[in-house]
C-alpha cells in the first residue's frame, strides 16, 4: 500500500509502566517518541494529567493518545464539577475505553490511567488497543514491555514502599529501554498520593544500565 | 393612552382582559411575563397545584433515608396499587411525587434516563446531589419559555451515595432544588414539618423512624376522616439491602396499625387532660 511508505505514524514506541505501592501510585515512562527510525523527540512526555490526582500513559500513535487524553480531560473536568468531590479514576478510565472501544477500527492507542481517589485509594486501569478495561495494582505498556516482563515478574511485590518502588520502576523501564530501540531517552517518573502529585525525571548518565554489555571479551 | 402591553390584552381578549380582575392581574398570562413586584404568577399557580394535593415527606436517618405519602382512594373500583406515586430511579435513588401526577410520571422518567447516561458515560451510578440538580434545571427551563408551562408537581429525592451518604432533595415547580435532613410537601405539609423537626433531633433509625412517618402520615389526613386513603412508603437501609425498596407490605401494615392506635391514645389522653382541667375549674368554683 503506497500511503503508508510515504506517511509514517508518529508513535510512542514506548515502555510505559504503573505501580501501586503503599501509600500511592507511581507511573513511569520512557521518552522517545519515533517515526519510523527517525527520533522525532527525545524528551517527550508521555504522561499526561488528566485532573488533580488522575494521570494517564500514552502508547500507541501520539496524535491518537493525545486526542484521547484531551478529551478524557474535558470530561473528568466536568465531572468533578457536577459531583464537586475529586473525581473516581474509574470514571476517567471509563471514558477512555470508550473512545478506544467505539473507535477501534481508527485508533492504535493502548492506555494506563492511574491515580487516587478518596474512595477506592491509589488505583490503576489499563486500556489496550481492542477496548478492555481491567483494574491491576501493576501495569505495562508498549513496545518495551515485552523486555522488562520477566523482571517485573520476578520482582514486583505488593505493598512496597515509595523507595522501594521507584528503584523497581527505574531498573525495570531501563532494562526495556536497553534492548527495544522505540524506548530509550531519560525515564520520567510522577508519584501520586493522598497529599499532592510530584514529578521527577533520571537523565540518561544516572540510568543503571549505561554501557552496552559486551557477550565477548 | 395605552401601553402596548394592555393593547395586547385588549386585543387577544377583548373587553374580558380588563373586566375580570384576578390576582394576578394580567401579568399571568404567561410564564415568560415578570409581574411589577417581580413575581412568575405561573410559577406560583404551579405550586398552588401542589399546595393542594397530597402530603408526601421524606426522613434522613442514621443508617438510610426514608420516603412516604399519603393517597386518597378514588374509587373503590380501582386496583390497589396501580396508583404508584414512589418510585426507583435507580437501585439506589428514589423519588416520589405530588401535584398533578402525569407531570410527576414525566419528570420521573426524565430522572432514569439522566441516570442511565450518567452511568453509561461515566461509570458510576448517578448521585443524589447530582440527578436533583439536573431535574431542578429540567424543570426550571420550563418556567422560562412561552411555549411551555411549568411543571405542577413538588418531588423529594431519596438517595444512599457510597461516598456521601444517605440524602434528601425537594424541589418545586420553580426549579429550587435543597438538601434537607426532613422535608414535607403537600396539604399537610406544616404539620408534617412540625412533627419531622421535633424527629430531627433524637437520631433515629430507619425501622424505628418509619413508625414516627406512619403516624404523621396519619395525623395530615385526620382533617379528611371520611375519605379513605392509604399509605406508600419506602426506604433505602439496610433493611432493604441499601437498595431503595417499598416498604414490605406486612411492616407497613403493623406500623399503620401501631400508629393509629398511638394517635387514639394521644386523642383519648387530650381528652382525658381537657376534662381534668374542667373538673378543676369546678372545684375552684365550688369550694367556698
Amino acid at each position: 500500500m503506497e500511503s503508508t511508505d510515504r506517511f509514517v505514524p508518529v508513535r510512542d514506541g514506548t515502555t510505559i509502566m504503573a505501580v501501586v505501592y503503599d501509600g500511592g501510585v507511581m507511573l513511569g515512562a520512557d521518552s522517545r517518541t519515533t517515526e519510523g527510525s527517525l527520533v522525532y523527540n527525545r524528551v517527550s512526555d508521555k504522561i499526561e494529567p488528566i485532573h488533580k490526582r488522575i494521570f494517564c500513559l500514552r502508547s500507541g500513535n501520539s496524535s491518537h493518545t493525545q486526542k484521547i487524553a484531551q478529551l478524557c480531560r474535558l470530561y473528568v473536568s466536568q465531572l468533578g464539577s457536577e459531583l464537586e468531590q475529586a473525581p473516581p479514576v474509574y470514571s476517567a478510565a471509563k471514558i477512555i475505553q470508550s473512545f478506544i472501544y467505539n473507535y477501534k477500527s481508527f485508533l492504535s492507542a493502548a492506555m494506563i490511567c492511574a491515580g487516587w481517589d478518596p474512595v477506592k485509594g491509589p488505583q490503576i486501569y489499563t486500556v489496550p488497543l481492542g477496548g478492555t478495561l481491567v483494574r491491576e495494582k501493576i501495569a505495562t505498556g508498549g513496545s518495551g514491555s515485552a523486555y522488562m516482563s520477566g523482571f517485573v515478574d520476578t520482582h514486583f511485590k505488593e505493598g512496597m514502599t515509595r523507595k522501594e518502588c521507584r528503584d523497581f520502576m527505574i531498573q525495570s523501564i531501563s532494562l526495556a529501554m536497553f534492548r527495544d530501540s522505540s524506548s530509550g531517552g531519560i525515564i520520567r517518573l510522577v508519584d501520586i498520593t493522598k497529599d499532592g502529585v510530584s514529578r521527577e525525571y533520571i537523565s540518561h548518565d544516572q540510568l543503571p544500565l549505561k554501557q552496552p554489555l559486551s557477550l565477548i571479551h | 393612552q395605552m401601553c402596548i402591553r394592555d393593547r395586547y390584552q385588549r386585543r387577544v381578549h377583548g373587553d374580558q382582559g380588563f373586566v375580570i380582575k384576578m390576582a394576578g392581574s394580567g401579568y399571568d398570562y404567561d410564564v415568560s411575563t415578570l409581574s411589577p413586584e417581580g413575581k412568575i404568577y405561573q410559577v406560583e399557580y404551579a405550586m398552588k397545584a401542589t399546595e393542594n394535593s397530597s402530603t408526601i415527606l421524606g426522613m434522613v436517618c442514621k443508617d438510610g433515608v426514608l420516603l412516604g405519602t399519603e393517597k386518597l382512594i378514588v374509587s373503590e373500583m380501582m386496583v390497589s396499587g396501580s396508583d404508584r406515586r414512589v418510585y426507583s430511579v435507580t437501585k439506589q435513588i428514589g423519588m416520589v411525587i405530588t401535584g398533578l401526577l402525569p407531570d410527576g410520571r414525566c419528570l420521573i422518567d426524565r430522572a432514569k434516563e439522566e441516570s442511565a447516561s450518567f452511568q453509561k458515560q461515566y461509570g458510576i451510578p448517578i448521585t443524589g446531589k447530582v440527578l436533583a440538580d439536573r431535574i431542578a434545571q429540567f424543570m426550571h427551563m420550563n418556567t422560562i419559555y412561552l411555549w411551555a408551562r411549568p411543571y405542577g408537581c413538588n418531588i423529594i429525592i431519596a438517595s444512599l451515595d457510597e461516598g456521601t451518604g444517605p440524602a434528601l432533595h425537594l424541589i418545586d415547580p420553580s426549579g429550587q432544588c435543597f438538601g434537607y435532613f426532613g422535608c414535607a410537601a403537600g396539604k399537610g405539609r406544616q404539620i408534617a414539618r412540625n412533627e419531622i423537626e421535633k424527629l430531627g433531633s433524637k437520631n433515629l433509625t430507619c425501622k424505628e423512624c418509619a413508625f414516627h412517618l406512619a403516624k404523621i402520615l396519619h395525623k395530615c389526613h385526620e382533617e379528611m376522616k371520611e375519605k379513605k386513603f392509604e399509605l406508600e412508603m419506602s426506604w433505602i437501609c439496610p433493611e432493604s439491602g441499601m437498595v431503595h425498596q417499598m416498604l414490605p407490605k406486612d411492616i407497613q401494615k403493623e406500623l399503620e396499625a401501631r400508629a393509629q392506635e398511638t394517635l387514639e391514645k394521644e386523642a383519648m389522653a387530650d381528652v382525658q387532660s381537657q376534662i381534668m382541667k374542667n373538673i378543676n375549674i369546678c372545684l375552684l368554683y365550688t369550694s367556698d
